[in-house]
């Protein structure tokens, strides 16, 4: 008989760990919609020694989000500063006209 | 009575900042522009940056005079003090020599000024009137307010909503020196306003807040961008701290075995080792260790498992999905001294096998800042007791050896904007979640079989 499967409950708004990003203590829920609403992408990383948190993904976040949170390549933190230079530049042209 | 700290005086103050660039064994790989596939130009960064910083961000030269004005600013609370861990020593009952560089003796009360004084120099000479930047916590949003008042400028500073709501404090001291601060996402940008309309309680990321500042330095007059980590010039101001403390060493007639610093984005840990890594470079038999949140021990364990995603050799590719295993995530992008937001120059060293990395978990962390407090008196920022938990570590390996080791680390900053974080370890509210030691354990075994990526093969 199979072993019935645990529910995987995240540690609640009572626990925080620090936070690399902020620098200062965060909670799990915080993380779950740190990016736009999809996770943090150090959550994984950040929180695994406390719960099963990949499990738990898995189980909440559907296919696209979970490939949208995690599976995209980082960049390097100047073309992150490109990017937004660039965006910047549009959204103002876009205004002007 | 022997000697507790040494102090410089103030003509002994470095008259140049340390370039790394110019004595890597190979050089860094620049990040190319996704648009054209070209390196990143002075053009590209020409509307948040002045051009002095820009071109300090590629130079090559060993070494850069720092000028006079930033000298005058430094002299606030440089040269800063080097500590003798006596009461430390004598509590862990080690025959090491520990050594501490305190850097929480700035205004800000921490490293983060080193950077951010230079940074409002560069910008005030160029005509900047406005420098726009964002913080969580607000360590360096308080550095760059403190220098922007010093040199007549105006800053206005995006701090992440949580912050702002969690920590008044920074906030306060920021505006004390004259900035703005505004929770970020605000309504004063349009990256701002659009997140605001999808979700109006948004908590905020730093992601965000960093979109609204560059948005307001790249399209106003005479505005530009600041920041405090990752970048090459940032590195380079805050070498000031390490050419000081092979001074203080000396006069210590001692010369470090062992060089820890907590390593966040890399700047104060680079601030205190680069100088070093360059007798490392020319023979020194130095071991430099970046301590690190315990995120994923099987990054500093196991980094031979990683390959890389991009040909700054920054970014892993993700490599553990292959083991199968289901503990590690197979989505993991990189720990600590990997992860995109750590600079790439130490990253670079971490590559080239010149410093190591090493991973704690949080209790270790905060028992280690209490046994500081209650041995030398200072109470740390939370990320410096990542470094004081390493030391201890180190100290007890060398009582068990039976070996006199010289550690030198730098304490980055004090933690007296942060007794919430202590209050929580006080409480008992960070010790209810017991670590899955056996499980990381098992997760090192598996990657002690895995082959090395390219940029480890010899």
């Amino acid at each position: 008989m199979n072993k019935k499967e645990e529910t995987i409950t995240p540690p609640g708004d009572d626990f925080s760990i620090r936070c690399l990003k902020l620098g200062h203590q965060i909670f799990f829920s915080y993380c779950l919609h740190e990016n736009n609403k999809l996770p943090c992408f150090k959550i994984l990383d950040c929180w695994h020694t406390y719960f099963q948190v990949e499990k738990y993904l898995k189980e909440t976040l559907t296919q696209n989000d979970w490939e949208e949170a995690f599976k995209k390549p980082r960049k390097p933190k100047i073309l992150t500063l490109v990017e937004l230079i660039e965006q910047a530049k549009k959204s103002k042209k876009q205004e002007e006209s | 009575m022997k000697t507790k700290k040494i102090v410089l005086s103030e003509s002994e103050l470095p008259r140049q900042w340390y370039n790394i660039q110019a004595d890597l064994p190979t050089p860094l790989e620049p990040p190319l522009n996704p648009a054209t596939k070209q390196p990143i130009s002075p053009e590209d960064l020409a509307p948040i940056f002045p051009m002095p910083l820009i071109e300090q961000e590629v130079s090559q030269k060993r070494w850069i005079d720092i000028p006079e004005e930033v000298l005058e600013k430094y002299l606030i609370w440089r040269p800063s003090p080097l500590y003798r861990a006596y009461n430390l020593e004598k509590y862990l009952d080690t025959p090491a020599r520990i050594y501490f560089k305190n850097e929480g003796v700035s205004p800000a009360g921490s490293h983060k000024p080193n950077t951010a004084i230079p940074q409002a120099y560069y910008n005030k000479i160029s005509g900047t009137k406005k420098i726009y930047t964002e913080t969580g916590a607000g360590q360096w949003g308080s550095a760059l307010s403190f220098s922007c008042a010093l040199f007549g400028l105006e800053c206005k500073v995006f701090m992440v909503k949580i912050s702002f709501n969690q920590k008044p404090y920074r906030r306060i001291m920021m505006e004390t020196w004259g900035a703005t601060c505004v929770a970020s996402p605000s309504n004063e940008t349009n990256a701002g306003r659009a997140i605001l309309a999808n979700d109006p309680n948004c908590p905020g990321s730093l992601g965000m807040a960093i979109s609204e500042a560059i948005e307001c330095a790249a399209t106003e007059e005479d505005a530009k961008y600041s920041l405090g980590s990752v970048l090459n010039h940032v590195m380079l101001h805050q070498t000031v701290n390490g050419l000081e403390c092979q001074k203080q060493m000396k006069i210590a007639g001692d010369y470090p075995d062992i060089i820890i610093g907590c390593s966040g984005g890399g700047s104060n840990f680079a601030g205190m080792i680069l100088p070093f890594v360059r007798d490392k470079i020319d023979g020194k038999d130095i071991d430099i260790i970046g301590s690190e949140p315990t995120s994923c021990p099987t990054m500093t364990k196991g980094p031979f498992a990683y390959d890389f995603g991009d040909t700054a050799q920054m970014t892993p590719l993700l490599a553990m999905h292959t083991l199968g295993h289901n503990f590690v995530p197979e989505a993991i992008h990189a720990g600590g001294l990997r992860y995109h937001g750590m600079a790439p120059i130490i990253s670079h060293l971490l590559v080239n096998d010149l410093i190591r990395a090493e991973a704690i978990p949080q209790l270790e962390t905060f028992n280690a800042g209490i046994i500081f407090a209650k041995t030398e008196g200072f109470i740390s920022a939370p990320e410096t007791n990542h470094a004081i938990a390493l030391t201890i570590r180190e100290a007890l390996k060398a009582k068990e050896e039976g070996k006199e080791k010289v550690i030198l680390f730098n304490w980055s900053g004090h933690g007296l904007v942060d007794m919430g974080a202590y209050e929580a370890y006080l409480n008992g509210k960070l010790s209810n979640h017991a670590l899955e030691d056996d499980k990381i354990q098992k997760a090192l075994v598996d990657i002690e079989l895995l082959p090395k990526p390219k940029q480890f093969r010899k």
